[in-house]
């Protein structure tokens, strides 16, 4: 991150900015797209085998949601990642662009399938749904649909397994000592997480989109002047529940099964990750919320199965609000063990990887800074910008993850320490009961610098 | 020259063997098929709102149908135009990644925009398409959604323009500071003028080709088609002479490094030849200007002059590319290649030293006081948060005091602020506070 221009997100921080736009898109490609797409070329294909056409119609409100949904938002905010990605880490995306470009080419020329299958579905159903023949076809790009959303997964799971477990001990995928790196793409592709992950993710995105699909159908039939469209209330929920019953212990089995393929270190960060830094030790807590979760999705599958006709409004929304924490939580916990590597053992969540650290201890973080002006980053003789420097040093090292004054600030984290205590913190970063931090890098004097100014937070407006 | 360049990603770019020429023009067809795509989103948004409130004005049935009709390729050229602008992306972030990165850096956070504003529009123009009949006695709301959403379209070519002239052109990564230093510059007034002439040009002949199939159709469609073909000649007729004025200007609008360079290579003809394509392409139809009755053959020559004529702007645009990297791309490598050379003298020094150095044997205790999170706030010699391991043992209380304090919390013997009330076994808490008196 030295060598980039900064970028500083105040109050929210970097790392709100990238979450809003992932969890975004985690529950529209989830639940919208890969699920999606799934749940509702079944629906069609059962109605249209029954030749019950209510149903049939009913199927077609639903996808006309489930489009609008996921080629604006869904679509959108996965070029976001990217974009939120560029300004956020450059050195790590620019790394994962590099190692995994071709599997970004493939899954770009799949992606395009998906959206023109999802536009012809789409915008052909009404004509196509005239006659049987018709009807089949439509059917047909329904599921030619779904496989090319799931295999736009299959590919992109592959990078956040290499992020996680990029086979660093055993099969190396990069030599850290040549440059420029010759990367191994088959040791960074079959990396340790991708199958469990990609399985974990296809069972329970559909779980996802099922319980959309009930909500969704309780208001298409509820707010329908037409009959007809208001008696497949029953008919539609009952399948999505079935799809639930199934889908819902398969993904629970995997999602263990994954759990188990991630580092010990890792494993060990999920309570802290879940919460916060007091829940660290507080294990019950972390289950509570787990069953929590998890008994609000199977209670609420049971009535939709046996009552789906009586299925309460509360209910449905409930099963989406579990899955959205779910997913939430899912996601937050992934991006957090992995610290304190953006990618693994590689690269810190700072951008600064791990073979630059020697170096840049002994000439300093700010040597490489050049978008910095000079009067931010060299020390002046009567050290009277000291504290401006320590802020370049914050802004390069820090911001990833802290913000000044808001979300995670230092300022508040900090509270009623002496600079002495400060400074002696930097020294032992990762100690300290945090392993997630990553180690101060830059020389005793960029130490000192930075423990003043942070310092300096909790001083300001103090009558001197 | 005032450079000012990041380092550049130290892993190859995997080109698999392919050369250069090779992602230039997959780097080209891209995005002119992207800007396609573009460029009839905001013609035929544009369109479909004009012609809604001409149909409220005129009372005529035939605007309200070419309006709705112009619903369709706006929903297609939306989705197909966000998809085909990855793969240009993707293409220069693994080409030339320190240069767009650190323009697209420069330019934040407006540069979300093109992100959010898109999915605000995006929503706006289907509430739009999906409400037609719904809000058909409430024509004002409706038209005010459209409008909204097609007034949102043309916020993001000027965000998007400002990176990419700012990346163009590296040598302003200097003196740039936000996205309006950017926007406010000649060039990129150019360029915009030169987008939005052309989006109505491109426009103009896709309904002219939409035009024509829909009076092949017949019945309803055919009036709605009739008026489609005159709209679309007269939009081109307008748009182009005026970007056969501007676009050869574009090019020399870059800074006066590029400018210079780019006039002693062959790409200075490119801009030149979109030109003579859009004249002839004007004369084509002039001739067949008077009549609505126009054929698909016609009509497909029309879209491949004008295909054509976008191919050859993407290829000038290119060679600004070309021009403009040579000396920054040789500077960075360059940089790199020693920095990285440093990096990994040292890293191995390092690695060297560590086998070297006597393993250190740490107490247990220490490991515990780690684990459980005691040292965020305490050391042994220095008061942090807490007063030091040191200063605790000197105090002189007893083990059983202390072992209290870990576990209830205690405040008001070192101060106001407290220590919050630890999760600890008693075996542990005993360890710990043996070991702490043990400090003195």
């Amino acid at each position: 991150m030295f060598d980039f221009p900064i970028f500083e997100m105040p109050t929210i921080g970097l790392r709100m900015l990238m979450a809003i736009n992932a969890i975004i898109h985690v529950f529209v490609s989830h639940g919208g797209a890969v699920g999606g797409s799934v749940v509702l070329a079944l629906a069609a294909w059962w109605a249209n085998k029954r030749n019950d056409m209510a149903s049939y119609e009913t199927v077609y409100r639903l996808l006309m949601v489930f489009f609008i949904i996921t080629t604006s938002v869904g679509a959108l905010t996965g070029i976001g990642m990217w974009i939120h990605a560029n300004i956020i880490s450059p050195n790590a995306i620019g790394g994962l662009i590099r190692v995994f470009f071709w599997k970004w080419f493939i899954e770009w020329i799949v992606f395009n399938f998906e959206v023109v299958l999802l536009l012809f579905w789409f915008m052909t159903w009404k004509q196509k749904a005239l006659t049987p023949e018709g009807r089949a076809k439509s059917v047909r790009f329904g599921i030619f649909y779904a496989v090319s959303s799931w295999v736009t997964m299959l590919i992109i799971t592959a990078i956040l397994g290499f992020m996680l477990t990029p086979n660093f001990d055993g099969q190396p995928w990069v030599d850290p000592e040549v440059y420029p790196g010759n990367v191994n793409y088959n040791n960074a592709l079959f990396n340790p997480t991708w199958f469990p992950g990609l399985a974990f993710r296809t069972f329970s995105s559909i779980a996802f989109a099922a319980a959309l699909a009930i909500m969704w159908t309780w208001l298409i039939t509820a707010f329908s002047k037409d009959e007809a469209i208001r008696n497949t209330r029953e008919g539609l929920i009952k399948l999505f529940a079935k799809i639930m019953i199934v889908t819902v212990p398969v993904g629970a089995a995997l999602g263990y099964y994954y759990l188990l393929q991630i580092p010990e270190a890792a494993r060990a960060m999920i309570p802290t990750a879940m919460m916060t830094r007091a829940f660290a030790d507080k294990m019950d807590l972390m289950y509570m919320i787990i069953s929590g979760i998890g008994g609000a999705v199977v209670v609420t599958t049971i009535i939709a199965y046996f009552s789906p006709k009586r299925m309460p409004y509360i209910a449905a929304t409930l099963m989406v609000s579990a899955f959205l924490l779910f997913w939430g939580y899912e996601e937050r916990t992934r991006e957090f063990i992995r610290k304190p590597f953006l990618i693994y053992n590689y690269m810190y969540a700072n951008g600064i990887r791990v073979t630059d650290v020697p170096h840049l201890n002994k000439v300093g973080i700010l040597k490489h800074a050049i978008f910095v002006d000079e009067e931010k980053k060299v020390i002046k003789e009567d050290k009277s910008n000291l504290i401006e420097v320590g802020h370049t040093i914050a802004q390069i090292e820090c911001r990833a993850c802290h913000t000044e004054n808001g979300i995670n600030g230092l300022k508040f984290l900090t509270k009623g320490w002496s600079e002495a205590a400060i400074r002696n913190r930097i020294n032992n970063l990762p100690g300290g009961g945090t392993p997630y931090m990553a180690p101060f890098v830059g020389t005793e004097a960029e130490k000192d610098a930075l423990a003043a100014y942070i310092a300096s937070l909790n001083k300001r407006g103090e009558i001197k | 020259m005032n450079w000012k360049l990041p380092f550049d990603i130290p892993l190859v770019v995997p080109t698999m063997g392919l050369p250069g020429w090779f992602f230039d023009t997959l780097g080209i067809i891209v995005f002119v098929v992207h800007i396609a795509f573009i460029y009839t989103l905001i013609g035929a948004s544009t369109a479909s709102v004009l012609y809604n409130i001409t149909g409220v004005f005129k009372k005529s049935k035939t605007d309200d149908l070419l309006a709705y009709k112009m619903t369709n390729p706006t929903t297609i050229s939306e989705n197909m135009g966000a998809l085909w602008g990855v793969a240009p992306l993707l293409v220069i972030s693994v080409l030339y990644t320190g240069f767009f990165y650190t323009a697209i850096l420069k330019v934040s956070p407006h540069i979300l925009h093109i992100i959010y504003g898109n999915i605000f529009a995006f929503l706006l123009s289907y509430a739009y398409k999906f409400s037609w009949h719904s809000l058909h006695h409430h024509k004002g709301f409706h038209i005010a959604i459209g409008l909204v959403a097609v007034l949102t379209f043309y916020t993001l070519p000027p965000v998007f323009m400002s990176m990419s002239n700012l990346y163009l052109q590296p040598e302003t990564f200097a003196t740039v500071q936000n996205i309006w230093d950017m926007m406010l510059t000649p060039l990129t007034g150019f360029r915009l003028i030169n987008f939005f002439l052309t989006a109505f040009s491109f426009t103009g002949i896709v309904m002219i080709y939409l035009g024509v199939k829909w009076v092949k159709a017949g019945g309803e469609d055919a009036e709605a088609g009739h008026l489609a073909i005159d709209q679309g000649k007269k939009w081109f007729m307008w748009a182009a002479p005026v970007n056969i004025a501007v676009l050869p200007l574009v090019f020399f609008a870059f800074s006066p490094r590029i400018s210079e360079a780019y006039i002693h290579t062959p790409f200075v003809f490119a801009p030149f030849a979109a030109s003579v394509v859009l004249t002839i392409l004007f004369f084509f139809l002039l001739k067949r200007f008077g009549t609505s009755e126009m054929n698909l053959s016609d009509a497909t020559k029309a879209v491949v002059l004008m295909v054509v004529a976008v191919a050859l702007m993407a290829t000038a645009r290119h060679g600004i590319r070309v021009v403009s990297f040579e000396e920054p791309l040789k500077l960075q490598a360059e940089a790199t290649e020693k920095y990285m050379n440093d990096v990994i003298a040292e890293y191995k020094a390092y690695k060297e030293e560590m086998k070297n150095a006597p393993a250190v044997v740490l107490d247990p205790a220490v490991s515990l006081a780690d684990s459980k999170g005691c040292l965020a706030c305490h050391s042994v010699d220095t008061a942090l948060v807490g007063p030091s391991y040191k200063e605790v043992a000197a105090k002189g209380e007893s083990a059983d005091v202390l072992i209290a304090s870990l576990k209830n919390g205690s405040t008001g013997k070192w101060g106001e602020t407290p220590m919050p009330p630890q999760t600890l076994t008693d075996e542990e808490a005993k360890t710990l506070v043996e070991w702490v008196l043990k400090q003195k």
